[in-house]
């Protein structure tokens, strides 16, 4: 079998839709011509018998793409004959699915998973490899690569294309791209398409500097050009071969071209074949990634600690009323405060780790981009968290009894997560250094065994109480000197040492400061504690990791300790002069809860609601209507006015709470909700309690969703005409089940006419106005 | 983007939020410079067009018919400011309203200031942008435009509800060889059109105050 290991360089062929072109062959589906023009796509092979290996013409074959006439198994057979005339390997092409992947996009990891699976099983008995190509979303190629993976034994190259920026279309680096291909094992990794080979070559560089892994190098003839109303490729077959023989010389190990590339191209490059592939120097890093960041675990890097209920109340009132959106807040709070990497937990007895936990992984990489720590003590929540999971994770954690460790090991193998080892076991923390440090090599003999290298494993060498054993505070710090000479990095929870204790802050800073210069990698402390976040970066700038003190200076140049005061006293005093109408009127979020406070103490909650609330929010609104203010403006005095209407909620009793509920969703098919966004703020604002149900969602929820709450209005939103007949099922669905519910529609391609046209109560033209007509329903009843 | 440039979109801008013919507010504009310093960090511009010397065979029909009349040829193309972008104004629907529906706004004007760069770099005698969905045509159509020039391979999938994802992406028909201005003809909105009741028009340039 061909290996792309062997230490020799393999060729694979080039431009297949040029040749097709030539053929006279464009237009139609391309799978199909395998069947209906076999001997033309034969030809084509035939003329690429110069390399080493063939690509199908199977593109486009995957269940969601191809939607043509003839079975993906009979196409498969076909193309797979036809690539064998060439005497070569036959690689399988695999190409993306075309549709976006969720959340930006309506295409389930599942569903994409399901995809692949069909082509591993139409295509594993028959072709000798998987060429894995063209994908610009690595989370789908994560799906795809792991479908093809699970669903055979055949090896599996994998290239993905990237733009002029240097990153693939959905925002990953080639960094990024090398630490996820590899974590989750493929046999090659590199990129295809995109630019010409030179354009290339500084991601060709930053590829090899990133994996150990052989790496594939398939470019376009260069950059299209328009002559003469056509577009059309430059390079010479002489520039072409140089840059690829450059790119050798780097240490690429596969080499083939792409868009424009013609046989005689591969001819060419040909000679390259089995020639010995250049050794190149790499040093395994210890890395985490998300889709668009990836954060090497060196010098000093913030785990946020933040999204683990234990001893906050909120969070695990969250975490059971699946309150997603809580954590997401906590999620980006955390990244603002300069987290570089985040922790998740949601080990509560009441709740279902194993479906819940995937579910805050993927809600939470939605909205916030920050690499995170799967922190779990269920192996199977894990290994569910871990496989839908965009990028490389850090999974917390795993101590040195066998037992955890042939549980954990096989999920990080698979899917290339980093882990990080407690430095205990069955009997707890031992009391010396010398002991964690024997126990942290034992973990990293036991991953070594499982194929996991040493540098996908950190150690953290276990803060104790000083209240409790003040002795053994010492040896936390000299086992982080002794773990970090094992090669391996090092992490520490560190705020534990104070606990018990007076002024807990001055310890814990103390303590980390200390840790730091002893080898701490990776703190897991709250980054909303300022005095913490600035010891690090602090330290950072002590020890020369902040360069040239670049990002302490642009933290801290505007701090003095007089002007934190001067700033905290100026904003008392504004706040003090300024009242809450005002606050609402001009959209000062941030001081509407203490006013509604101060107003509470002299007014009845209903009076603050009417006469300064509601007051301010009409004046917001006909400044509004009257085109004198604009819609940035009336959103901030809504979200003002929010504030304030929920720490009224506080002081009314529990009957009274709001007017109301109302579900608010953006039909099926449409994508758009920003304007059903602007419309959640706003009634929200006006005292409405509102159940969001997103976008694109789908009749049968909207119709569940009015089932279970009972609100007093359902809102619709469809931006275009295509799907308005999308919400007009949903109205109709939501009748026949025999909902009892005022119906809003709007939008921006709605009228009057045609709301009522699809069954609708009510069609209002904006956020403002369906605040009124609400009121104006509610006082009606 | 330089300074001028900024100034250059910043009425469309303005135009997307609803403020024609009044008064800009200093709050507003300082938002509006911010949004653009961001969306040049975070989009990830690309461009793809085909040219062909023979109408594909959907342009075969009105409106087309008459906005090619008289071309010497015509370009599909598709762009898109690339998921990143999208992205970033999701995220700020939970962290700043005033500020998402202001970098949406930004984020559109953006896009086209970019488009029509671009298509300066490839001959000075193009038409505008036709975008299906335009004057009397329909979204439908961009399923051809998929076929022919695959946007995909710039990262822009079309849904089956024709929409495009990225969200901040377009797909248009360019007349080569054809000055051509932009009229309100057929367009679906024409009857409560925002734009017409406050005196200017979605693609026209107005000044504002």
């Amino acid at each position: 079998m061909l290996r792309a290991n062997a230490g020799k360089v393999i060729v694979f062929d080039g431009g297949f839709g040029s040749e097709l072109e030539r053929l006279g062959l464009s237009g139609g589906i391309p799978e199909e011509l395998n069947i209906t023009a076999a001997d033309k796509i034969q030809s084509i092979h035939r003329s690429y018998s110069c390399a080493d290996v063939a690509t199908t013409n199977t593109f486009g074959l995957n269940p969601i793409k191809y939607r043509g006439k003839y079975s993906l198994r009979e196409i498969a057979v076909k193309a797979v004959e036809n690539a064998r005339v060439s005497g070569n390997a036959v690689f399988f092409d695999v190409g993306p699915t075309g549709a976006m992947m969720q959340p930006m996009g309506e295409l389930s990891f599942e569903k994409a998973y399901d995809a692949y699976k069909q082509v591993a099983e139409i295509s594993r008995d028959i072709a000798d490899g998987f060429i894995v190509e063209t994908f610009s979303d690595l989370y789908e190629a994560k799906a795809c690569i792991l479908a093809l993976k699970e669903n055979s034994d055949l090896p599996i190259f994998a290239t993905m294309t990237f733009d002029s920026t240097g990153r693939t279309l959905t925002g990953s680096t080639p960094e990024i791209v090398a630490n996820t291909l590899t974590g989750i094992g493929v046999d090659a990794l590199g990129v295809n398409c995109s630019l010409g080979p030179k354009e290339l070559m500084p991601i060709v560089e930053r590829l090899l500097a990133s994996t150990d892994l052989p790496i594939i190098v398939q470019p376009n003839r260069g950059l299209p050009v328009l002559e003469n109303g056509k577009t059309v490729y430059k390079l010479s077959c002489d520039e072409f071969e140089e840059y690829i023989e450059k790119m050798l010389d780097l240490g690429v190990s596969v080499i083939g071209g792409c868009c424009g590339t013609t046989p005689e191209f591969i001819e060419r490059i040909s000679r390259f074949s089995g020639k010995d592939v250049v050794k190149r120097e790499y040093t395994p890093k210890t890395m985490v990634n998300s889709a668009n960041v990836s954060c090497e675990i060196d010098g000093v890097k913030i785990c946020g600690e933040r999204l683990n209920p234990t001893g906050k109340k909120a969070l695990k009132e969250a975490l059971i009323n699946h309150d997603l959106d809580h954590l997401v807040d906590e999620a980006i709070k955390q990244q603002d405060c300069g987290a570089d990497i985040l922790d998740v937990n949601a080990g509560l007895p009441q709740i279902d780790e194993k479906t819940l936990l995937p579910d805050i992984i993927r809600k939470i990489q939605e909205y916030c981009d920050l690499p995170l720590q799967i922190d779990s003590s269920d192996p199977a929540a894990i290994e569910n968290a871990v496989r839908v999971y965009n990028g490389i994770p850090l999974i917390n954690s795993v101590n040195s009894e066998r037992e955890v460790m042939d549980r954990i090991f096989p999920i990080a193998k698979k899917y290339g997560a980093v882990v990080l080892g407690l430095a205990m076991d069955s009997h707890g923390v031992p009391k010396t250094a010398q002991e964690r440090c024997e126990i942290a090599k034992r973990i990293i003999a036991t991953a070594e065994e499982y194929g996991i290298n040493r540098s996908r494993i950190m150690i953290d060498t276990l803060v104790v109480t000083a209240s409790a054993e003040q002795q053994l505070v010492k040896e936390t710090l000299r086992a982080l000197e002794m773990v970090r000479k094992l090669g391996v990095k090092t992490a520490l929870g560190v705020s534990n040492v104070s606990f018990g204790l007076p002024y807990r802050q001055l310890l814990n800073r103390t303590f980390l400061a200390m840790a730091f210069e002893r080898g701490l990698n990776m703190p897991i402390l709250n980054p909303l504690d300022s005095e913490m976040m600035g010891t690090a970066r602090a330290y950072e700038l002590l020890s020369g990791i902040d360069v040239n003190s670049q990002r302490y200076i642009e933290l801290y140049k505007d701090f003095s300790p007089t002007a934190a005061v001067q700033t905290a006293v100026k904003a008392k005093t504004e706040t003090a002069a300024a009242t809450l109408y005002d606050c609402v009127k001009q959209g000062l979020k941030t001081h509407a809860a203490q006013l509604t406070k101060e107003e509470l103490k002299t007014k009845d909650p209903m009076t603050v609601v009417n006469d300064v609330l509601i007051k301010a929010l009409d004046d917001v609104g006909s400044l509004y209507e009257s085109g004198k203010l604009f819609l940035p403006q009336l959103i901030s005095s809504a979200e003002a006015a929010k504030t304030a209407f929920a720490v009224v909620t506080e002081y009314l009793p529990k009957d009274s709470e709001a007017k109301g509920k109302v579900v608010l969703a953006t039909v099926k098919g449409d994508v758009h909700d920003i304007g059903k966004n602007i419309v959640k703020v706003v009634i929200e604002s006006y005292g409405w309690q509102v159940v969001d149900l997103g976008k694109d969602v789908e009749i049968e929820d909207v119709v569940k969703a009015v089932q279970q709450h009972k609100p007093f209005a359902l809102g619709l939103s469809a931006l275009m005409t295509t799907t308005v007949p999308s919400m007009e099922e949903t109205i109709k669905a939501v009748r026949a089940a025999g909902c009892k519910v005022n119906i809003f529609v709007g939008g921006a391609v709605l009228n009057a006419e045609t709301a009522e046209r699809i069954g609708a109560d009510y069609y209002t033209k904006d956020a403002l106005e369906i605040a009124k007509k609400l009121d104006e329903v509610l006082s009606n009843v | 983007m330089n300074y001028s440039d900024i100034e250059k979109i910043k009425p469309q801008i303005y135009k997307y939020l609803g403020f024609y013919g009044v008064e800009t507010n200093e709050q507003t504009d300082v938002l509006i410079t911010h949004c653009i310093s961001q969306l040049e960090k975070t989009a990830q511009f690309n461009y793809i067009y085909m040219s062909y010397e023979n109408t594909p065979d959907f342009l075969q029909k009105e409106p087309y018919i008459d906005f090619l009349q008289g071309a010497g040829g015509v370009i599909l193309c598709a762009m898109t400011l690339g998921i990143q972008t999208d992205k970033l104004i999701e995220r700020l629907f939970r962290t700043d309203m005033s500020k998402a529906v202001v970098m949406d706004a930004a984020a559109s004007a953006y896009l086209e200031y970019l488009s029509d760069g671009y298509e300066k770099t490839l001959g000075d005698d193009l038409s505008f942008r036709f975008c299906p969905g335009y004057g009397g045509s329909t979204v439908e159509d961009l399923k051809y435009i998929f076929e022919l020039i695959h946007p995909e391979k710039i990262g822009i999938t079309l849904n089956n509800s024709n929409f495009m994802l990225p969200a901040k992406s377009m797909a248009g028909i360019i007349a080569i060889g054809k000055k051509s201005r932009k009229s309100c003809k057929g367009c679906i909105m024409l009857k409560d059109c925002k734009f017409l009741n406050g005196g200017t028009k979605c693609y026209e340039q107005t000044q504002v105050k």
